[in-house]
């Protein structure tokens, strides 16, 4: 029943994107090129860093939490930001509103990161015999990864996009937008210093990209009225 | 926006993106896995006919579910693989099981892991005794039944212990590994055994000319001294005889190495030829010694005095025996066996003479000296074994490891043979006179003995799975080369009743799998948390549009492009 379980986890990593695809008005708008172009931005992100880290980066022999080195990581994971911010301001959209913009942007680069990130190991790991939880525990990564990307990018469409902001909420926005950044950081931190188990882990992740999600929607509908 | 050439092309880019993709399926699904709990080397039962019929274990390839000796009774085990450490063996209940031809997926017994000649090492063995005796029967048990499915051996470690604590621990609980249970499942993915095709005995044979002064046309008489060297055992991976024959084949060497020393300076060399024989064949009737013998010039066997056959010379305590088949009365025997008292008893230890008469019309050879006898040739056996051992038995077995033997007695029985023998060939006999004192340049080798008992201890030699050329054979050859003037290497087919079949070892993959239910339930769960989503979504989405009523969103009809 080893493919059964490879199937149980691939509809857990992948079955959100689908889902909020077609859930939400993102098909009715058929913003699918968006995410396309979005999924091919992050591999071309993906291929940069790789080079950065490449570089820069030293292999160390042990297991531990190196802070040069995660410093290093970090300032290369802003190649992320970067990539978002070309992801979402010069891509030629289509006439779709900021809405679905940062929706559609967002969940291309979810899924391109879950696709680049988790198939791999999936293929190979979940059709053996031997069972473990890991490859359920990286699905809920991965959809702990979709809210963080989705609130990433509509913070990052608050920022970039959004003209009128009232000045009150810019410094919060910023701050937001840091902490969802540099998220990646943070886990490896709770995995390598603090010595935090996978299940740990990824349930803080979950907690802290829904509460991430909430606030930036909070965000999202305040800088929203003032216009109206 | 749509043009003509823009399909079209796409359409070609589209076709060859799908090749690529084609092929990088076919690639992907090639990828195999293994990345077991645990991967332990397992060693099989050996599969042999013998006249016919079959004997041991008949099967190889094994994938089944793991249970331990506290299964709940009354299951069903035909689908099943039961692992027994040795400790907790009741030889009754294996025995019983056996003899019902109770239906079993396989069976998998853990030896402790001082046996085991690549970790072991030489640590001491605790209650030697009971596990030499337990192995002992387990062994005869197995290697004289006909078991319709695979049977195992192999050596405990940290993992495997833990995976047993693991299975224990489930089987209490009463709940036995089933595809509907999870647990352990215990896979060895190998092909079906099949006949070895035609296994080769190799016999060594040395030479050591001895001293022939002009004027001699009669040729000099020989004395014969001969070891089996090959083994058999319930594991034929495992075989490696330390004590029946390791013992024999490095006293021979030993001797060997000192008659050199005498015969390499002309002025000690004897009036005898001496003749090394390291023969292979021994558990199955000394086929390959009738086989060398027979093919000896008329001359040659006619001149050889006496042969002496060592068997098991590697734990004794007190007492060596001296088998023979010609009755002690004869006049050769009882020089034979005189030479030897004496020499035994200035050494502090006695020799007992047995008696036991050849059948010719029965096969069955259980000493080396009968092949000897057979073809008239005067020969004895030295050995510590007092009972005559019955087919496939003391041929190197489970419980034959290094540490069984003990290096002083092999070291006493070479005093013992080569001071009798240089004796007899300078015409010493009954005088106090000791040729191999301690200290001195001929002095026996305790070193020597014991580097090659540990090499021995450390090399399984069941004939038919030695190949022409094996390794440890030449290494023989090379190492007898140095003492004597000439050897010569002889091939002959194992042929006459005995069939074997390959594949003794494998791996034994253990893997930790979950139940069918637990996959089901899984889909559940993930399946009502997909739903959930989904309605959430669209509940909030149309929620936050109509909060969010600033800018009008264009009209929600979608046009079917043609």
């Amino acid at each position: 029943m080893t493919m059964f379980h490879f199937f149980n986890c691939a509809i857990l990593t992948f079955g959100p994107h689908a889902i909020y695809y077609s859930a939400t008005p993102l098909s009715e708008y058929d913003t699918l090129g968006t995410s396309v172009k979005a999924a091919l931005v992050y591999l071309g992100t993906a291929l940069v860093k790789l080079v950065c880290l490449a570089t820069f980066l030293k292999v160390s022999e042990n297991d531990g939490f190196d802070p040069y080195q995660e410093l290093l990581k970090a300032v290369i994971g802003f190649i992320d930001v970067a990539g978002l911010y070309f992801a979402l301001t010069q891509l030629t959209h289509r006439n779709i509103s900021q809405n679905h913009k940062f929706q559609a942007v967002g969940l291309g680069w979810a899924f391109a990161d879950s696709v680049l990130h988790r198939l791999a190991p999936l293929w190979v790991g979940a059709r053996g015999l031997e069972f473990t939880w890991d490859f359920i525990l990286q699905g809920l990564e991965a959809n702990a990864n979709l809210v963080l990307s989705i609130s990433l990018a509509a913070l990052g469409s608050l920022m970039w996009l959004r003209k009128n902001k009232p000045k009150t909420l810019i410094p919060i926005i910023y701050a937001c937008a840091g902490i969802v950044a540099t998220m990646p950081s943070i886990t490896s931190y709770l995995r390598r210093g603090l010595g935090w188990h996978f299940p740990k882990v990824v349930g803080f992740e979950l907690f802290t990209s829904l509460s991430m999600a909430f606030i930036s929607w909070q965000l999202f509908s305040a800088c929203q009225r003032p216009s109206s | 926006m749509a043009n003509s050439k823009k399909p079209g092309g796409l359409r070609e880019m589209l076709e060859s993106m799908y090749s690529v993709i084609a092929l990088l399926f076919i690639l992907v699904a090639c990828v195999e896995l293994c990345d077991a709990a645990a991967a332990v080397d397992v060693y099989r039962l050996i599969q042999y006919d013998m006249s016919g019929s079959p004997f041991g274990s008949r099967f190889a390839a094994l994938n089944h579910h793991a249970a331990s000796l506290h299964f709940p009774p009354g299951v069903d085990l035909s689908r099943t693989v039961l692992i027994i450490p040795l400790r907790e063996l009741n030889i009754t209940f294996v025995r019983e099981y056996i003899n019902q031809k109770n239906p079993l997926g396989g069976l998998l017994v853990l030896l402790p892991e001082v046996l085991s000649f690549k970790t072991g090492g030489n640590k001491q063995v605790h209650e030697k005794e009971k596990m030499k005796n337990l192995l002992a029967e387990l062994e005869r048990l197995l290697v004289h039944s006909n078991i319709p499915y695979p049977v195992y051996f192999a050596f405990e470690n940290d993992e495997i212990d833990t995976v047993l604590a693991d299975i224990k621990k489930n089987d209490l609980m009463g709940q036995p590994a089933t595809a509907t249970t999870g647990g352990y499942k215990f896979v060895i993915p190998t092909t079906e055994p099949k006949k070895v095709a035609s296994p080769t005995m190799t016999n060594i044979q040395g030479w050591l000319s001895g001293l022939k002064t002009d004027g001699d046309a009669n040729q000099l008489p020989t004395i014969a001294i001969v070891a089996s060297y090959d083994t058999f055992g319930a594991a034929p991976a495992l075989s490696v005889g330390s004590n029946s024959n390791g013992s024999g084949i490095v006293a021979l060497l030993e001797i060997a190495r000192l008659f050199s020393l005498l015969y390499s300076n002309p002025k000690t060399r004897g009036r005898y030829n001496l003749l090394f024989g390291l023969t292979s064949g021994g558990p199955y009737n000394y086929n390959g010694t009738q086989k060398w013998l027979r093919s000896f010039d008329q001359r040659l066997r006619e001149s050889i005095d006496y042969a002496i056959c060592l068997n098991s010379i590697g734990s004794w305590d007190n007492e060596l025996w001296i088998h023979v088949s010609k009755p002690p009365e004869n006049a050769y025997i009882k020089q034979i066996f005189e030479g030897l008292s004496n020499v035994a008893e200035e050494l502090d230890l006695k020799v007992g003479l047995k008696h036991k008469k050849i059948n010719i019309s029965n096969p069955r050879v259980a000493w080396e000296h009968e092949q000897f006898s057979r073809l008239r040739v005067t020969a004895a056996t030295l050995s510590e074994l007092s009972v005559t051992p019955e087919l496939l038995e003391s041929t190197g077995g489970l419980f034959d490891t290094r540490q069984y033997v003990n290096e002083t007695a092999i070291v006493r029985g070479v005093k013992l043979v080569a001071e009798s023998l240089a004796r007899h060939i300078y015409g010493h006999q009954g005088k106090n006179i000791q040729i191999f004192a301690d200290e001195s340049s001929l002095a026996v080798n305790p070193a020597y003995i014991r580097s090659w008992l540990d090499v021995l201890s450390q090399t399984p030699r069941v004939a038919p799975f030695l190949s022409k050329d094996d390794p440890f054979v030449m290494a023989l050859k090379k190492e007898l080369a140095g003492h004597v003037d000439e050897v010569n290497v002889q091939h002959e087919t194992l042929e006459g009743i005995f069939t074997f079949y390959d594949s003794t070892s494998a791996r034994l993959n253990i893997y930790q799998v979950a139940s069918v239910t637990f996959d089901l339930l899984l889909l559940l769960v993930l399946g009502s948390y997909l739903i959930v989503l989904f309605s959430f979504l669209v509940i909030t989405t149309r929620g936050l549009d109509d909060l969010i009523s600033l800018f009008r969103r264009p009209p929600s009809r979608k046009l079917k492009t043609a």
